[in-house]
């Protein structure tokens, strides 16, 4: 298994879906309903390299999240797939790297585009 | 009879007396004749005593005597007895003639002396006679003074005259009957006096006098005299004529009376009162005509017009208008007429002019009355000004206006009533409103409702149809009441584009609010839409042979591939899935189209290049998967008309993108529909003054204004059911006018194809 993609999202089909067509292309996976026990999951020495999240989730922000795990993984991609028509980068994010071409619109009609960034997030040369 | 009387009486004289030549002719032919006779017969005497006699006829009387004989001799005796006699006769009656011829002529010379005495006495009586009928005819009276200038005597015409008795004035001096008042009369008799001391002649001396007067009325008396001295010149006193000037004095006062008053009832008018000659000059000016030429009447009157006046047109023209009077002898009425006043000020005069004669006039003058109407001319301007303003304001209001007599006759219309109606102001007087407003007649209860209780009627939203189409109008019924006339207006506004305008506001706000509800919807909705798309997705991509992680599974268990996808194809199976992801699809669609309908902050704004956007909506047209399933969006020519001013302008780009994109699908359906032989888009862009304008032309079948007034209209649709979301335009026009305060508007008529067309706001960044 090649690249680590973690995926956060309330929604199990989503995850499941998006999990299945990743994995399809060759990526390794790991997804969760919620941010904590994504969290947990890096403290437990869990490694990505890109995280698609969703914005709204049971327990913690989205853009919050992004935040937190920045400053813990300043390595990490992200790429936000969101359920909210008025959602918009806040500027710190944008900071960060981010931009409009990183936010994708549920729902997905098709997963090749979404896919095909992360997969090339994910396999781009490890510095670490 | 007087001047004849003289030579009367010389006639008479005349026939008095003897004529003295013819008696003295007589005497002497009597003589001659008595000594012829005696002559004779003492010749014949002689004769008959002797023939010789007769000879000695001849001879010397001694002779014929010595040769007389007897009877000779008795007849020279008879002879010289008869010869002294008749001799003696002869003288005696020479004698009595001369006597009596003297005393005829004396006889005439004393009648003559009498009959000039008589003549004298006559003249003198005559004269005197004259004299005191001249007296006494005439209004003078004579008066004497003596040498104390006290009166002497006064003829008997005095009391005729004053009514004084003369004992009042008699051994009076003229000052001690005076009545002396003023200064002036003190000068006056002092003069006077001075004049009498020194005996000079004085004449027409006025004074006032109060002497005998019989009613308390002072009398007026007018003294001429001259001194009269005697044969050795002493002064004797004075004598002259006396008149009495009371009434005439009177009769001047009361003349001065009535001018003063006549001038003060014609200088109180306002009005311009002036009479001129013929020549123009002043006679006569009230103080209104003197102000108007800035002078005094003293100043104006006896000056010419042409002199007075400043503008010399504006007197030409009136001293012709007098001439024309002054010759026609007829009056003339101007009703109108400028005349500028001294201070420039441009009056409207209304003049009558008539002839006027007066005896201290020579020849026929000119009278006239000049009213000043400017200001009644202005007021008269002013009402006909504000009734055209009025009317204009009438006019100017989009409201039908109709003005009714309570009896529901129409008094006024305004333009739009005019055009409403068909019928003009002017014929639609006095014809009753229903005739004329048919879809109205049902308004004549609330005319008389609105009369009789005094304040307006509304009728909102009054359902009328015109031409079969249905129509709005707020229907308001004003009374009116003036002093005499009462009646209404009644108004009608046609509020059928604010209905609709209204009724699309109230969908659009449906929409926001579906929009909102949408927004707030949509995270819960896009999730199992995406569960259902991706899921779809998933199952299409692992039961596709071609991927090596399916076959490899399927080995795993058994099965091959090939053999499912050919079940599943047979049993349709792809299809349903291809139809869950459509599906899916769509929804997805119509959640963002109304995600569409809720407002965006202008964060996504950006300034982007016109041309490229076209270009990216034709790219995308091109790809569409309706356009190209349904539509074959490459039969269509695409023409370009770029405005090479035109490059960036402030706008959501994915939008913008969104609205032509639906233009162009409509377009296309719309071409497809009619099967248009050569179906072409025009793609259009003008720089204008605030906007860009984006055009969208097709050739397509258009559309009739009832579809063009309802198409921007939310679910409204002309495609079949499930065609469309009815969504599309109003969303555009949505996004346009709402999100990008610019204008989406469009023109079409049936068959002549339609265009679209976008003006967005030009921002900073609009030109390059």
């Amino acid at each position: 298994m090649t690249g680590w993609v973690l995926i956060v999202d309330d929604e199990e089909m989503i995850r499941e879906n998006l999990k299945a067509y990743l994995e399809d292309e060759g990526l390794w996976v790991v997804a969760f309903e919620a941010v904590t026990p994504a969290l947990n999951w890096l403290m437990d020495g869990g490694y990505c390299r890109v995280c698609i999240m969703d914005m709204r989730l049971p327990d913690i922000d989205g853009n919050t999240a992004i935040r937190t795990l920045h400053r813990l993984y300043p390595e990490m991609k992200f790429l936000i797939h969101t359920g909210s028509s008025s959602y918009s980068l806040p500027d710190d994010l944008r900071a960060m790297g981010l931009d409009d071409a990183c936010v994708y619109q549920k729902p997905l009609g098709d997963m090749a585009p979404l896919a095909a960034v992360a997969r090339t997030l994910a396999l781009r040369e490890n510095r670490l | 009879m007087l001047d004849r009387s003289p030579q009367l009486n010389l006639c008479r004289l005349r026939n008095l007396s003897t004529d003295p030549g013819l008696p003295a002719g007589a005497w002497l032919a009597r003589g001659f004749a008595l000594m012829l006779l005696m002559l004779l017969a003492t010749i014949m005497i002689g004769s008959a005593a002797s023939h010789p006699v007769a000879e000695s006829h001849h001879a010397s009387p001694s002779e014929t005597v010595s040769k007389m004989n007897a009877p000779s001799k008795m007849l020279h005796l008879s002879l010289w007895i008869s010869m002294p006699m008749a001799l003696i006769v002869i003288v005696s009656l020479l004698w009595s003639w001369m006597l009596r011829r003297r005393v005829a002529h004396r006889t005439w010379e004393i009648q003559r002396e009498l009959g000039e005495r008589q003549q004298v006495e006559a003249a003198l009586r005559e004269s005197e006679v004259r004299f005191r009928n001249v007296t006494e005819a005439a209004s003078d009276w004579i008066w004497e003074m003596d040498e104390n200038l006290r009166f002497t005597y006064l003829s008997e015409r005095f009391y005729a005259l004053t009514g004084i008795a003369p004992q009042h004035v008699l051994g009076r001096a003229r000052w001690e009957l005076a009545i002396i008042e003023s200064a002036a009369d003190r000068q006056k008799w002092r003069q006077h006096r001075q004049m009498l001391e020194k005996r000079l002649p004085f004449r027409d001396f006025v004074y006032r006098t109060g002497i005998g007067n019989r009613h308390g009325v002072d009398r007026y008396l007018k003294v001429s005299g001259k001194p009269i001295h005697d044969d050795q010149g002493r002064f004797l006193g004075y004598r002259g004529t006396g008149t009495d000037m009371t009434e005439q004095v009177k009769a001047e006062a009361a003349l001065r009376e009535s001018e003063v008053r006549l001038r003060r009832i014609i200088d109180l008018v306002p009005h311009m009162i002036f009479a001129k000659d013929r020549h123009g000059r002043f006679l006569l000016a009230n103080q209104a005509t003197a102000a108007a030429y800035g002078l005094t009447v003293q100043e104006l009157v006896n000056h010419s017009q042409r002199m007075v006046h400043g503008i010399d047109e504006e007197a030409e023209r009136m001293l012709a208008d007098d001439r024309e009077v002054i010759e026609s002898g007829a009056s003339k009425q101007i009703a109108e007429e400028s005349f500028t006043d001294h201070t420039g000020h441009v009056r409207t005069l209304q003049t009558i002019k008539i002839p006027f004669n007066e005896p201290s006039l020579s020849e026929t003058a000119v009278l006239g009355v000049s009213i000043d109407i400017t200001e009644q001319k202005q007021a008269k301007e002013e009402v006909a000004r504000m009734r055209l303003y009025l009317k204009n304001i009438i006019d100017s209001m989009p409201s039908v206006l109709i003005g009714v007599d309570p009896w529901g006759y129409v008094t006024v219309l305004n333009q739009p009533a005019e055009q409403v109606c068909g019928a003009s102001w002017e014929t639609a007087q006095g014809r009753f409103f229903g005739e004329l407003f048919p879809q109205l007649e049902s308004q004549f209860d609330q005319i008389r409702q609105a009369i009789r209780l005094g304040h307006p009627i509304k009728t909102p939203l009054m359902t009328l149809e015109d031409h079969g189409e249905l129509h709005y109008a707020d229907v308001m019924v004003y009374p009116l009441i003036a002093d005499n006339a009462s009646g209404a207006v009644i108004r009608m506004d046609d509020v059928t584009a604010r209905v609709r305008i209204e009724s699309m506001m109230v969908q659009t706000e449906k929409m926001l609010s579906v929009g909102g509800l949408a927004a707030g919807m949509a995270h819960e909705i896009n999730n199992p839409l995406g569960a259902i798309l991706q899921g779809s997705q998933n199952i299409l991509r692992r039961i596709d042979p071609a991927m090596p992680q399916n076959c490899a599974a399927a080995a795993a268990i058994g099965i091959d591939l090939g053999r499912l996808n050919r079940y599943l194809e047979q049993r349709r199976i792809l299809h349903f899935l291809e139809g869950i992801r459509e599906a899916g699809a769509r929804a997805a669609k119509i959640v963002a189209d109304m995600l569409s309908f809720s407002r965006r902050s202008e964060s996504r704004f950006a300034p982007v290049n016109v041309e490229d956007l076209l270009e990216t909506v034709l790219r995308l047209a091109a790809s569409d998967y309706d356009l190209k399933k349904k539509y074959d969006f490459k039969r269509i020519t695409i023409q370009r008309d770029f405005d090479s001013r035109l490059c960036m302008v402030h706008c959501d780009k994915t939008e913008i993108e969104q609205v032509i994109l639906n233009l162009l699908k409509n377009a296309a359906q719309a071409m497809s529909e009619c099967e248009a032989s050569s179906p072409t888009i025009l793609l259009r862009t003008r720089y204008e003054p605030q906007y860009v304008l984006i055009e969208v032309v097709d050739n397509g079948p258009g559309m009739d204004e009832k579809i063009l007034k309802r198409i921007f209209e939310p679910f409204f649709t002309t495609k079949e059911v499930g065609a469309g979301t009815g969504l599309g335009l109003s969303v555009s026009y949505f996004i346009v006018t709402e999100q990008h305060r610019g204008r989406l508007s469009v023109t079409s008529k049936p068959g002549q194809g339609a265009c679209f067309s976008i003006r967005l706001p030009l921002g900073r960044e609009a030109l390059p």
